[in-house]
């Protein structure tokens, strides 16, 4: 039965996107400017070339890789402070109103001061796609530390459970949901991020592929290139969802879509 | 143990106090670099920028874009959604090109909005229209089928017709999650109009069409004032924040219910 969905599913995908590409095509043919819209069969195209040329996979896995290294940066600086604010009021009120003093400055508005002090480079997408990360993650682990059952927490230390282990085997799994949650709005944040960076700050990568065809003028290539961006970007929230569920499996999966 | 609130708002001051403080001392340390932004620069570069209007323009060209950009992806996206909510074969149909454009980023969009429509405005508002489109259209649907049935069924029961339904049941139950898509989508937008005018300024060469992400490319790549770019990044940040609070009051005010 499910499976007889998803094929139905995946067949009303197909109807919509060969309507979306005939609309396309026809459009692109009305216009007759290749350099303005050339029609899906060129761009695939030009998928194809890319790809055979592994150009497309070079600076695929470049972009993925800044990002892996960036959440991996996020996390490890976000989760023990989003952690040590959920316990302790004093940090939380410490730490807070920087917190909430430089969020509202996005990653991206970060770009001309960083262009300044790292060049342009690998460190600059680095650093903002980790500033870009950080954010969602700490609020993240800090919302999740505070949705822990206090009962549970009490019950433990009643039993003379020690600090450590309290959280090692309460705090850190039942806050684990909201945690995961927070990491896949850090990465597609980050995702946002790494295209901007790279288009005005980096020597390779997909941002600069795009901008480097378009000054080529060359717009199948551009095009495929945002395709690929797109793709990544599901592939990266289908990998998190799936890392979500297979941590997690006692918890329904948040749709955290609506928050991009 | 339990603080007071004074308490709590001191603890609050400290920190930031002590790292401006810092930052300062280090600046005035390391003097050899002329250039380092430190507190006290960059509050005289604000009081320059603001008192020269300019920073004043560009944030009002930029939150120009923005509310522009932003009207015609909710005149699009609101309606659509609130379709796409009620009828499910509209949305089974277009819901997968929604979910194949929504994985890419506004800003990966530029370069083929500035073919289209040049460095000037217009692409600009094509960008924060494509940034503020998503979350309206997926939180209105989502609001749509948050209605609750029996109200709608009461509503059929006493003969309500399509319309009425729509305009008295469906979309009052709809609006808080509306509200939400609008919290979201202003946000991007403001993001994405920022990410927009920078890459247009570094790639147009610096053209006159203005905005703080322009500003402050000009101020990286031309006059090199680090004091002035930590101002424009600032006023980025105060914008924002006053964007989100602005419209959860309007929000509040314009749905008493939802408080």
């Amino acid at each position: 039965m499910t499976l007889l969905r998803r094929l139905a599913g995946v067949g009303i995908y197909l109807r919509t996107l060969t309507a979306a590409a005939l609309v396309w095509t026809a459009i692109a043919w009305w216009v007759r400017n290749p350099v303005l819209l050339p029609p899906p069969v060129r761009v695939a195209e030009a998928l194809w070339g890319l790809a055979m040329d592994l150009e497309l996979f070079q600076n695929a896995a470049i972009s993925l890789g800044r990002m892996l290294l960036s959440l991996a940066l996020a996390s490890a600086l976000a989760m023990p402070l989003g952690f040590a604010m959920g316990m302790s009021r004093l940090t939380e009120d410490l730490v807070d109103p920087i917190v909430e003093g430089l969020r509202p400055i996005s990653g991206i508005a970060w770009i001309p001061l960083a262009l300044f002090i790292f060049g342009i480079g690998n460190t600059l997408p680095i650093f903002i796609m980790t500033y870009a990360a950080f954010f969602p993650i700490l609020l993240g682990t800090i919302a999740g530390v505070h949705s822990v059952d206090r009962r549970l927490v009490n019950a433990a230390r009643t039993m003379g459970v020690p600090r450590s282990t309290i959280i090692g085997r309460v705090l850190i799994p039942a806050s684990l949901p909201p945690l995961l949650v927070a990491v896949r709005l850090g990465a597609a944040s980050a995702w946002t991020a790494v295209v901007a960076a790279e288009l005005i700050g980096a020597p390779s990568g997909l941002g600069y592929a795009i901008e480097w065809y378009r000054g080529l003028l060359m717009t199948p290539q551009v095009m495929a290139y945002i395709a690929t961006i797109g793709v990544l970007g599901f592939a990266c929230d289908a990998a998190l969802r799936w890392l979500n569920r297979a941590l997690t499996p006692w918890q329904p999966i948040a749709d955290v879509g609506s928050a991009r | 143990m339990t603080a007071t609130v004074a308490q709590r708002a001191a603890r609050g001051f400290m920190l930031p106090v002590a790292l401006i403080l810092l930052w300062q001392a280090l600046g005035m340390l390391m003097h050899d670099v002329k250039r380092m932004p430190i507190p006290s620069r960059v509050l005289t570069a604000a009081v320059d920028l603001v008192g020269s209007g300019e920073l004043p323009l560009a944030i009002m060209q930029s939150l120009g874009r923005v509310f522009g950009g932003f009207a015609v992806a909710a005149l699009v996206a609101i309606p659509l959604g609130l379709v796409m909510g009620n009828v499910r074969s509209v949305e089974r149909n277009l819901d997968p090109l929604i979910e194949s454009f929504r994985p890419i980023a506004a800003i990966a969009i530029l370069p083929l909005a500035i073919l289209w429509m040049g460095t000037g405005t217009a692409a600009a508002v094509f960008i924060v229209s494509y940034a503020a489109f998503f979350p309206l259209v997926i939180n209105t649907v989502a609001g749509v089928k948050r209605v609750e049935r029996n109200l709608l069924q009461a509503a059929a029961t006493m003969g309500v017709g399509r319309a009425t339904m729509l305009r008295t049941v469906v979309l009052p139950g709809a609006l808080p999650s509306i509200g939400v898509g609008m919290r979201i989508a202003l946000g991007v937008a403001w993001t994405a109009i920022i990410a927009a005018e920078l890459a247009v300024g570094a790639k147009s060469g610096g053209g006159g069409s203005g905005g703080v992400g322009q500003m402050m490319f000009v101020f990286y790549a031309y006059s090199v004032e680090l004091n002035r770019i930590v101002v424009c990044m600032i006023a980025v940040g105060c914008v924002a924040y006053a964007l989100d609070r602005l419209l959860r009051a309007a929000l509040a005010r314009a749905m008493p219910w939802t408080r």
